[in-house]
C-alpha cells in the first residue's frame, strides 16, 4: 500500500451568515477572503504537506479549483512547485489540472515536464474535467467538457512522448508546431491518474491507458461499483490491473483516543460536507457535462445530498474515516475488503477548519500506527 | 440540472392538440407541431423548450402555424453539427426548404427572437414579416441579461414571470422522481447551453448586422421582463429598419405563457397587415 498526503487548502473562515450564500464557490463573495489570513494559510498548508513527507507518506498531493472558498489552489502547478525543491523522497502529485477548461492545454504539458525536472522525476500527473462550476467562472462551454478533456489528453500525451514537431488539428484545439521543450524526465511520461466518480468512460480510459483509477467522495458501497467497473474494464483488455492502480481517497482524521478524535473531527467533517461542498445542482452539474446515460444512472443510484448526512452517517457510509490508530487502521483494513481492495490510500487530513495542531497530530499518528499497519495490504504480491 | 417549466407538460392551456410531424432533413429528424389555415408562419421558441400553448393555438385562428422544435430540443434530433447560430441560421433555411415555405411570417420568443433576427440578417429575402418577442441576442454590457444555467428552478419562475405563474395543479410530488422527464429537462437546457453559453445568450455582431433586415418588423417588449432588459427589444427596434416596437405593461419575460390572449393579438394585428402579397403565394415557392 502506497500513502498519500491531499490537500484541498481550504479557506475555512466563513462568515456568521454564511448559510444566506447558495455556495462556497463561484459567487460566495471574495470580500469573505482576508488578505493576512489567506497568507498565513497558503504556508501553513505547505508546511502540512512538507510534515507528511517527514513523517514518512510516499506522496503529497494537490488539486485545482476555482474561485471557491473550498480550495485555494486555482494553479495546482504552482503548488507543486513550491514543494518540489523543499521535498526529496516523496512523489509530487498533481491531482490534477483540469484540462477540460484550460484554453491552452499545451500549457500543462510544458508546467508539467518542468516539475517532472525540479523533482527530478517525482511528478504525478493527474488530469480532471474540472467541476460544472469552474465552466461557469472560466466561461468553458459545459456540453464541450467530455470533448475538450479528451482531445486535451491526447495532445498532451503526444507533446510529451513525441521528439518530432508535429502539428495538432483537432475539434477545439489548433497547434501549427508543437516542440516541447524541456521533454520530461520521466519516460516515457509522468505517471497519469485520473478520478472517476461513476462513469464507465472514464473506467473503460482508465484501463485502455493503465492509468491509476482514483474515487471521489462516495459511500463505500458505491466506490466498489466504480473499482470493479475499472476492474471489468481491465479485465475486458485481458489483464489484471495492479493494486496500485486503483487508489481510494478519502477524509481521514486521527487522534490519541476516539473520543477525542470524534471531538475534534466532527466540526471539521461536517464543514467539509455542510459549507465546502455546498453547492446546489445547477453548480455541480450545468448543462452538457453530464451525458444522458451518465446522467440516468447517477439518478437512479439513490444518494442523499451530503446536507442530508449526519455526522454518524457520513462516517459509517464510508465518507470519512475518524478514531484513534487502531480504529482507523481496523477501518481502512475493513473497507480495503469492503471495496475488493485498492493498493493507494490518498488521504485528506486537513479537513475544513481543523487547527495545524490538530492536522499535524492527526498526520503524525497516521504515520506512525497507521501505516505500518496496512502497508502489507494492497501490493502486487497480493494480487 | 436545470427544471425549467416545460411548457408541453403544463395543464390545461391547449385547446385541442395540433399535428404532430416530423420532417426529415440530411442530419437528423425535425419534430414539429403544426395547426391553421392561411399564410404560413413559422414560430421559433424560446429556451425553456417547445411545445404547443394557448398563444400558438390562437395565432393558428388566422395563420397555418408552424412550431418546430430547435436541435437538441424536445423531440428533434441532436443534429451535432449545428454548434452555433450562424449553424442554426442555416438548420432553419433548411427547415424552411424542406417545407416549401419561401417567404414565410416568423415569429421567434427570446432564444427563437435571436434566431429568427439572425435568419433576417442572413437571408432577408426569405423573410415575409417578423415578429420578435423580447428576443435575446444582442450584447449590451450595461443591460445585462440575467444567467439561465445558474438561476435555482424557483428564483427562474421568478425571474420569467412578472406575477407567479398560472400554476396548474401540480399533483403530490411522486414518490419516485419521473427520470425521463429530468433527462428530458437537461437534454433541452444542454442544446440551451450549447447555443448560448458563450458568448452568453448574443452574437457580439448582430447588432452592426440588424440594418440588413428588409422585413416589416415588430418588436414586443413586455415591460416588466427580469430576464432580458427592455433595452434590448429597444435597441432591436432602433437598428431595424423597418422595425415597430410595442411595449406591454404588467408583463414577465414569459410573455406568450403569462399573457396569451394579449401577446396573440398584437401578433395577429401585426401580421394581419403585412400579408405576404402577390409575389408569393401564401409564402409557398411557386
Amino acid at each position: 500500500m502506497r500513502f498519500s498526503f491531499f490537500h484541498l487548502m481550504p479557506y475555512p473562515h466563513l462568515p456568521d451568515n454564511f448559510d444566506d450564500y447558495p455556495s462556497s464557490s463561484l459567487t460566495f463573495p471574495n470580500k469573505y477572503f482576508d488578505p493576512k489570513l489567506g497568507n498565513q494559510l497558503y504556508h501553513r498548508y505547505l508546511d502540512e504537506l512538507e510534515y507528511a513527507e517527514q513523517v514518512g507518506f510516499d506522496g503529497l498531493a494537490v488539486n485545482e479549483h476555482h474561485q471557491s472558498a473550498y480550495g485555494l489552489m486555482p494553479s495546482p502547478n504552482i503548488m507543486a512547485a513550491a514543494l518540489a525543491r523543499r521535498t526529496e523522497r516523496a512523489r509530487i502529485m498533481v491531482l490534477g489540472n483540469a484540462i477540460g477548461i484550460r484554453g491552452n492545454p499545451l500549457r500543462v504539458a510544458e508546467e508539467i515536464a518542468m516539475l517532472d525536472h525540479l523533482t527530478g522525476g517525482r511528478v504525478d500527473s493527474g488530469f480532471v474535467r474540472g467541476i460544472g462550476w469552474e465552466y461557469f467562472a472560466h466561461s468553458v462551454n459545459p456540453t464541450k467538457s467530455r470533448s475538450r478533456f479528451n482531445e486535451a489528453h491526447d495532445l498532451i500525451i503526444k507533446a510529451w512522448t513525441s521528439d518530432e514537431l508535429f502539428q495538432w488539428i483537432g475539434e477545439n484545439y489548433e497547434y501549427r508546431y508543437v516542440n516541447l521543450w524541456p521533454r520530461p524526465l520521466q519516460q516515457p511520461h509522468p505517471p497519469v491518474y485520473i478520478p472517476g466518480a461513476g462513469s464507465t468512460e472514464t473506467m473503460r480510459f482508465c484501463a485502455e491507458h493503465r492509468y491509476t483509477y482514483m474515487s471521489v467522495y462516495a459511500p463505500t458501497r458505491v466506490v466498489r461499483r466504480w473499482f470493479d467497473g475499472y476492474r471489468q474494464a481491465a479485465a475486458d483488455l485481458g489483464y489484471v490491473p495492479d493494486p496500485e492502480k486503483i487508489a481510494l481517497s478519502v477524509p481521514i482524521y486521527v487522534a490519541d483516543t476516539d473520543a477525542r478524535a470524534h471531538a475534534e473531527a466532527q466540526p471539521a467533517v461536517e464543514w467539509l460536507f455542510r459549507k465546502g461542498l455546498k453547492q446546489p445542482m445547477e453548480l455541480v452539474n450545468p448543462p452538457g457535462y453530464t451525458s444522458q446515460s451518465s446522467l440516468r444512472g447517477l439518478l437512479m443510484t439513490e444518494r442523499k445530498p451530503f446536507s442530508a448526512l449526519s455526522y454518524d452517517d457520513l462516517l459509517a457510509d464510508g465518507y470519512a474515516v475518524v478514531g484513534s490508530p487502531a480504529t482507523v487502521a481496523a477501518r481502512l483494513a475493513e473497507m480495503y475488503d469492503e471495496l475488493g481492495g485498492y493498493g493507494q490510500l490518498i488521504g485528506l487530513f486537513a479537513i475544513g477548519p481543523s487547527t495545524h495542531e490538530q492536522t499535524t497530530r492527526s498526520t503524525e499518528l497516521f504515520a506512525a500506527d497507521v501505516i505500518p499497519a496496512l502497508r502489507p495490504l494492497g501490493v502486487a504480491a497480493d494480487a | 440540472m436545470r427544471l425549467i417549466p416545460a411548457p408541453r407538460k403544463g395543464g390545461g392551456l391547449t385547446t385541442h392538440a395540433p399535428a404532430e410531424e416530423f420532417l426529415d432533413l440530411r442530419d437528423g429528424r425535425v419534430r414539429l407541431f403544426r395547426a391553421g389555415q392561411g399564410e404560413p408562419l413559422l414560430f421559433l421558441h424560446a429556451a425553456g423548450g417547445g411545445g404547443w400553448l394557448d398563444y400558438h393555438q390562437r395565432l393558428a385562428a388566422r395563420f397555418d402555424v408552424i412550431a418546430p422544435d430547435h436541435p437538441g430540443f424536445g423531440g428533434s434530433d441532436d443534429f451535432g453539427d449545428v454548434e452555433a447560430i450562424d449553424d442554426l441560421v442555416f438548420h432553419y433555411l433548411d427547415v424552411m426548404d424542406e417545407l416549401g415555405l419561401d417567404r414565410p411570417h416568423i415569429a421567434g420568443a427570446s432564444f427563437g427572437g435571436w434566431i429568427a433576427a439572425e435568419l433576417a440578417v442572413a437571408a432577408p429575402h426569405r423573410v415575409g414579416s417578423l415578429v420578435l418577442l423580447s428576443p435575446a441576442g444582442l450584447r449590451l454590457p450595461d443591460h445585462p441579461v440575467a444567467d439561465i444555467f445558474l438561476l435555482p428552478p424557483d428564483q427562474l419562475v421568478a425571474t420569467l414571470f412578472s406575477r407567479p405563474p398560472p400554476a396548474p395543479a401540480q399533483p403530490a410530488q411522486p414518490a419516485t422522481p419521473d427520470i425521463d422527464a429530468i433527462l428530458a429537462a437537461y437534454r433541452d437546457q444542454t442544446a440551451a447551453a450549447r447555443f448560448c453559453w458563450s458568448p452568453y445568450l448574443c452574437d457580439p455582431k448582430l447588432e452592426r448586422r440588424l440594418h440588413r433586415i428588409t422585413a416589416p418588423t415588430l418588436v414586443v417588449a413586455p415591460l416588466q421582463d427580469r430576464l432580458i432588459p427592455v433595452a434590448h427589444a429597444r435597441r432591436y427596434a432602433e437598428r431595424i429598419p423597418a422595425a415597430r416596437l410595442t411595449e406591454i405593461d404588467g408583463c414577465g419575460h414569459a410573455m406568450y405563457v403569462e399573457r396569451p390572449a394579449e401577446f396573440a393579438d398584437v401578433t395577429l394585428t401585426f401580421l394581419s397587415e403585412h400579408s405576404l402579397g402577390e409575389h408569393s403565394l401564401n409564402g409557398v415557392i411557386r
